[in-house]
C-alpha cells in the first residue's frame, strides 16, 4: 500500500434518514499513524459518519475509501469498533466473550487464547476472567469492550468516547494504551465530547456541526490559525502601558495572569517592548493559543 | 462463513449449558405427560365415596330394575382403582377391561334406597328427602310416578344438578328399566330379555383388520401435537429473547460492523434449532430406552414407527423456521421485552389457532378442513402431522405441505433479513407499520 496515501478517505459523503439529513457532504481524510478527532455536539452525525466507515451503513451518495480500497465486508475485519453505546453479553464469562468476538474478526484457537490473555494481564482484568460479565463493575466492562475493539489487531481502530465511565487511574491506562497503539503505527480515530483528552491526544480534528463539517486540519494549525493575538502575562508595575489604546484592546484576569487581548497590528513583540523599556518585572509573558474548547464554542455559535 | 458459524456456535453452546436448558429437558416429559393426562383424569374421577339415592317407586314394579342398572355389575365395583398417574388408562392392555374401569372411574358408584310412602302422601316424603339431602345424609332422590309405564315423566333431585355423569346415568338406568318392564308386560320371559340386552364392547379395528391403535393413539396424536405447539412456542420466544437482548444492549452495533446482517440472522436461527434438536433427541433416545426397557413387561409405551420421528423433526423444523423468523423479527421491531410479548401476540394466536384446530382433524383427518388446514403453512405443523399419525394421507399431500412450508420459510426470510438489519440499528421507539413496509421495500 502506498504510504503516503491516507487510511481513510470519505469523499462527499451524505446520508439521510427519510427527511432529516444525518450528514451533509462530507470529505475528510484520516492519515496513518496518527490520531484523528472526530469533535461534534450530539446529535451532529458523528455517529453515523462512524457508522459508515464500519460499513454498518452505506451512504446515500459519495464514496467511502479504506486502505485504498473501496469499502467492503473484507475490510471490516481490519477495523476496530468501540460503540459509544457499549453492548456484551450480560450471562457470558469474560473469556468466552472475547473468545467469541475474536472469531467474529476471524481470530481463533491458540492465537486468540494468547491474545486475550495478553489483554487482559494489561488491563488487570486477569482474575475475571472465568466470571459473567454481569458481575463486573461497569469500567471494567468498559475496558472488556475495548479489549474486543483491538483483539484482532485492526490497523484502523476507531473509539467513541473511550474514556467515558472511566476513573482517573483508568483514564490514564486508557490513553496510554491509545498511544501505544499509535506508536505501533495503527490509524485512530476518536470521537469524544471531551475537549481536553482530545486536545491532548488527537493530532488532526474535523469538527461536524449539524451534519456539516465546519472545521478541520492539523490541531497545532488549527490554534494558531485561530489564535486571537492575545498574550499571557505576570508583571509588576506600569499598568499605564496596558491602558494605551492602540496597543492593546481588552485586558481581563485569568487566573493569577492578565490575559492582554492585543489591537489589530499590534505584534506580541512590540509589547513586550514596551513593558521591558519601562522597565517592567516581566515574570510571566506566552502567546495565548485558544483551546479547543474556545475554537470549537466559537464554530459551534457561528454555524448555529 | 466462518463467522456464521461462529454465531452458531456461541448460541448453541451458551444455551445447552445453561441450567434452563438442563431442567427443563428433565421435566419437560414429565409436564407434557401431566398436560395430556391429568386433565383426562380430572375430569373423570369423582371424589368422594358412592353416590347415595333414594327411589321413591310408585308403580311398585321398576325399584328392583333400576337399583340393579345404577348399582350395575357388582363384580366390576369391586376393583382395585385404576393405575398410578404416570401410566395413562389408555395404556394398559386389554381395552374390555379398561372400558369397564374407565366406567367405573367416570361415573362413580351408587348407595340405594326405596323410600316406601307406607302411607304417607307423596308430598311428605319428598319433603322429608329434600330435608335428608340438605342435611347430606343423601346425595339425592328419584320419583318415579304411577304412570311411567304410559311416559309419565320422573322426578330427579339432587343436589349437584351439574353433575352430568351421574344425570345421564340415572337417565340410562330408568329408561333400561322401562324397557325391560315393557318387554315383560308384552309377554317376552325374563331370559330372553337378559339375552337380548347383553351389552357389547366395541372393540376398533381400522380398515385393514389390525388390532385399532385405539386409546394409546389418541394420546400420542395429542402428545405430538402439544409437543410441537409447545416447542416451536418456546425456542421461538429463545429467538426473541436473543434478538431484544442484542438489541438492547447494543451489541448489534458490535455484530454489524463485523459481518452481513443475513448470516447473523440465520446463525441466530439455526444455532437455536440444534438447541432444539439436541433436546428432542435427548427424548427420543430415552423414550426408545424406555420401550426397550419395558418390552415384555404389562407396562408399554405406545409403538412410534421410525417414519413419524421423520415427519416430527421435519414439521418441526418448518414450524420452528415460520414462527422464529416472525419472532426475529418483532425482536428487531422493538425495544424492550414487554413491547416484543405484546407484538408477539397475534403469531401466539397463529399458533394456538392451529393447535386447537388439531382436534378437530383428530376426529376427521379426511375432512377438507383438516386437508386445508394441512395445506396452511402456519397450522401445518401441527396439523399435518396429527394427520400423518392418525390416519396417513397421500404421500403427495405431505410433500405439497412441506414445499408449502420451506416456500413460506424463504418468503418470510427474505422479508425478514430487510426489516431486522434497519430495525436493529434504530433505537429509543418502536417501528410502526408503515415504517417496516418502507424497509421491505427499500432494501
Amino acid at each position: 500500500m502506498d504510504e503516503t496515501r491516507p487510511t481513510l478517505i470519505l469523499d462527499h459523503v451524505s446520508k439521510s434518514f427519510g427527511d432529516f439529513v444525518a450528514v451533509r457532504d462530507l470529505s475528510l481524510q484520516v492519515r496513518r499513524g496518527r490520531i484523528f478527532g472526530l469533535i461534534g455536539p450530539n446529535g451532529a452525525g458523528k455517529t453515523t459518519t462512524i457508522r459508515m466507515i464500519v460499513n454498518i451503513t452505506v451512504p446515500d451518495s459519495g464514496r467511502v475509501e479504506l486502505f485504498g480500497q473501496p469499502m467492503s465486508t473484507a475490510l471490516q475485519d481490519r477495523i476496530g469498533y468501540l460503540p459509544e453505546e457499549r453492548g456484551l453479553y450480560k450471562r457470558m464469562k469474560v473469556g468466552e466473550q472475547l473468545r467469541f468476538f475474536a472469531e467474529l474478526k476471524d481470530v481463533k484457537g491458540k492465537e486468540a487464547d494468547a491474545r486475550i490473555d495478553k489483554w487482559l494481564a494489561k488491563l488487570q482484568l486477569t482474575d475475571w476472567k472465568q466470571k459473567k460479565t454481569k458481575d463486573l463493575s461497569k469500567g471494567m466492562q468498559q475496558k472488556v469492550q475495548f479489549i474486543t475493539s483491538v483483539i484482532h489487531e485492526p490497523d484502523l481502530l476507531i473509539l467513541d468516547e473511550p474514556f467515558s465511565g472511566l476513573d482517573p487511574v483508568n483514564v490514564e491506562v486508557m490513553k496510554d494504551t491509545i498511544l501505544e497503539q499509535k506508536a505501533a503505527n495503527k490509524t485512530i480515530i476518536l470521537s469524544t465530547h471531551q475537549m481536553e483528552i482530545a486536545e491532548k491526544l488527537c493530532d488532526d480534528v474535523c469538527m461536524i456541526n449539524r451534519s456539516r463539517k465546519v472545521l478541520d486540519g492539523k490541531l497545532r494549525e488549527l490554534r494558531r490559525s485561530e489564535s486571537r493575538n492575545a498574550v499571557a502575562l505576570r508583571c509588576e508595575g506600569n499598568d499605564g502601558i496596558l491602558k494605551d489604546p492602540a496597543l492593546v484592546l481588552n485586558v481581563r484576569q485569568v487566573g493569577d495572569d492578565l490575559e492582554v487581548l492585543l489591537a489589530e497590528g499590534v505584534s506580541p513583540q512590540i509589547l513586550l517592548k514596551r513593558l521591558v523599556d519601562a522597565d517592567t518585572v516581566v515574570t510571566k509573558f506566552e502567546l495565548v493559543e485558544p483551546s479547543l474548547h474556545d475554537i470549537f464554542i466559537a464554530k459551534v455559535k457561528e454555524t448555529s | 462463513m466462518k463467522k456464521f458459524f461462529a454465531v452458531v456456535k456461541r448460541e448453541y453452546v451458551q444455551r445447552v449449558r445453561s441450567r434452563f436448558f438442563v431442567v427443563a429437558t428433565i421435566l419437560g416429559p414429565l409436564l407434557m405427560a401431566g398436560f395430556t393426562i391429568v386433565p383426562a383424569l380430572m375430569f373423570g374421577i369423582k371424589s368422594g365415596g358412592p353416590t347415595r339415592l333414594a327411589i321413591i317407586d310408585q308403580t311398585g314394579k321398576l325399584y328392583g330394575r333400576v337399583a340393579k342398572e345404577l348399582q350395575g355389575d357388582r363384580s366390576t365395583r369391586d376393583q382395585p382403582p385404576p393405575e398410578k398417574a404416570e401410566e395413562p388408562p389408555g395404556l394398559k392392555n386389554d381395552p374390555r377391561e379398561r372400558a369397564k374401569q374407565n366406567g367405573n372411574m367416570i361415573q362413580g358408584s351408587f348407595e340405594v334406597e326405596e323410600a316406601k310412602l307406607n302411607g304417607r302422601s307423596l308430598n311428605e316424603v319428598r319433603s322429608e328427602l329434600a330435608s335428608r339431602v340438605a342435611s347430606k345424609n343423601l346425595d339425592g332422590f328419584i320419583i318415579l310416578p304411577p304412570d311411567i309405564l304410559n311416559g309419565e315423566q320422573p322426578e330427579f333431585r339432587s343436589r349437584n344438578t351439574a353433575d352430568l355423569f351421574t344425570k345421564s346415568k340415572v337417565e340410562n338406568s330408568i329408561n333400561r328399566a322401562l324397557r325391560s318392564q315393557r318387554m315383560l308386560e308384552n309377554g317376552i320371559d325374563e331370559k330372553k330379555i337378559e339375552k337380548m340386552s347383553e351389552p357389547i364392547t366395541l372393540n376398533a379395528q381400522d380398515a385393514g383388520g389390525k388390532e385399532s391403535k385405539g386409546e394409546s393413539s389418541f394420546y400420542l396424536v395429542f402428545g405430538l401435537g402439544l409437543l410441537i405447539y409447545m416447542s416451536v412456542l418456546l425456542y421461538g420466544q429463545f429467538v426473541l429473547g436473543a434478538v431484544i437482548e442484542e438489541k438492547e444492549t447494543r451489541i448489534a452495533e458490535i455484530l454489524f460492523s463485523s459481518m452481513r446482517s443475513f448470516p447473523l440472522m440465520m446463525g441466530k436461527l439455526i444455532g437455536v434449532s440444534l438447541v432444539a434438536l439436541t433436546q428432542m433427541g435427548i427424548w427420543a433416545v430415552a423414550f426408545l430406552s424406555l420401550s426397550a426397557w419395558l418390552a415384555g413387561s404389562s407396562f408399554t409405551l405406545p409403538h412410534i414407527a421410525p417414519l413419524v420421528f421423520v415427519y416430527f423433526v421435519l414439521f418441526f423444523l418448518m414450524g420452528y423456521f415460520i414462527y422464529a423468523t416472525f419472532y426475529a423479527v418483532v425482536g428487531s421491531m422493538v425495544t424492550t421485552t414487554q413491547e416484543g410479548g405484546q407484538l408477539a401476540l397475534p403469531i401466539v394466536l397463529l399458533l394456538v389457532m392451529g393447535f386447537y384446530l388439531s382436534f378437530n382433524v383428530i376426529r376427521s383427518p379426511n375432512s377438507s378442513l383438516a386437508f386445508w388446514a394441512s395445506m396452511f403453512p402456519f397450522f401445518a405443523p401441527i396439523t399435518m402431522l396429527v394427520r400423518i399419525v392418525t390416519e396417513t394421507p397421500p404421500l403427495w399431500q405431505i410433500l405439497l405441505s412441506l414445499g408449502i412450508g420451506v416456500v413460506t420459510v424463504v418468503g418470510l426470510m427474505w422479508v425478514a433479513a430487510r426489516i431486522y438489519r434497519v430495525g436493529m440499528l434504530m433505537y429509543g421507539k418502536k417501528a410502526s407499520i408503515p415504517e417496516v413496509l418502507r424497509w421491505i421495500r427499500q432494501a
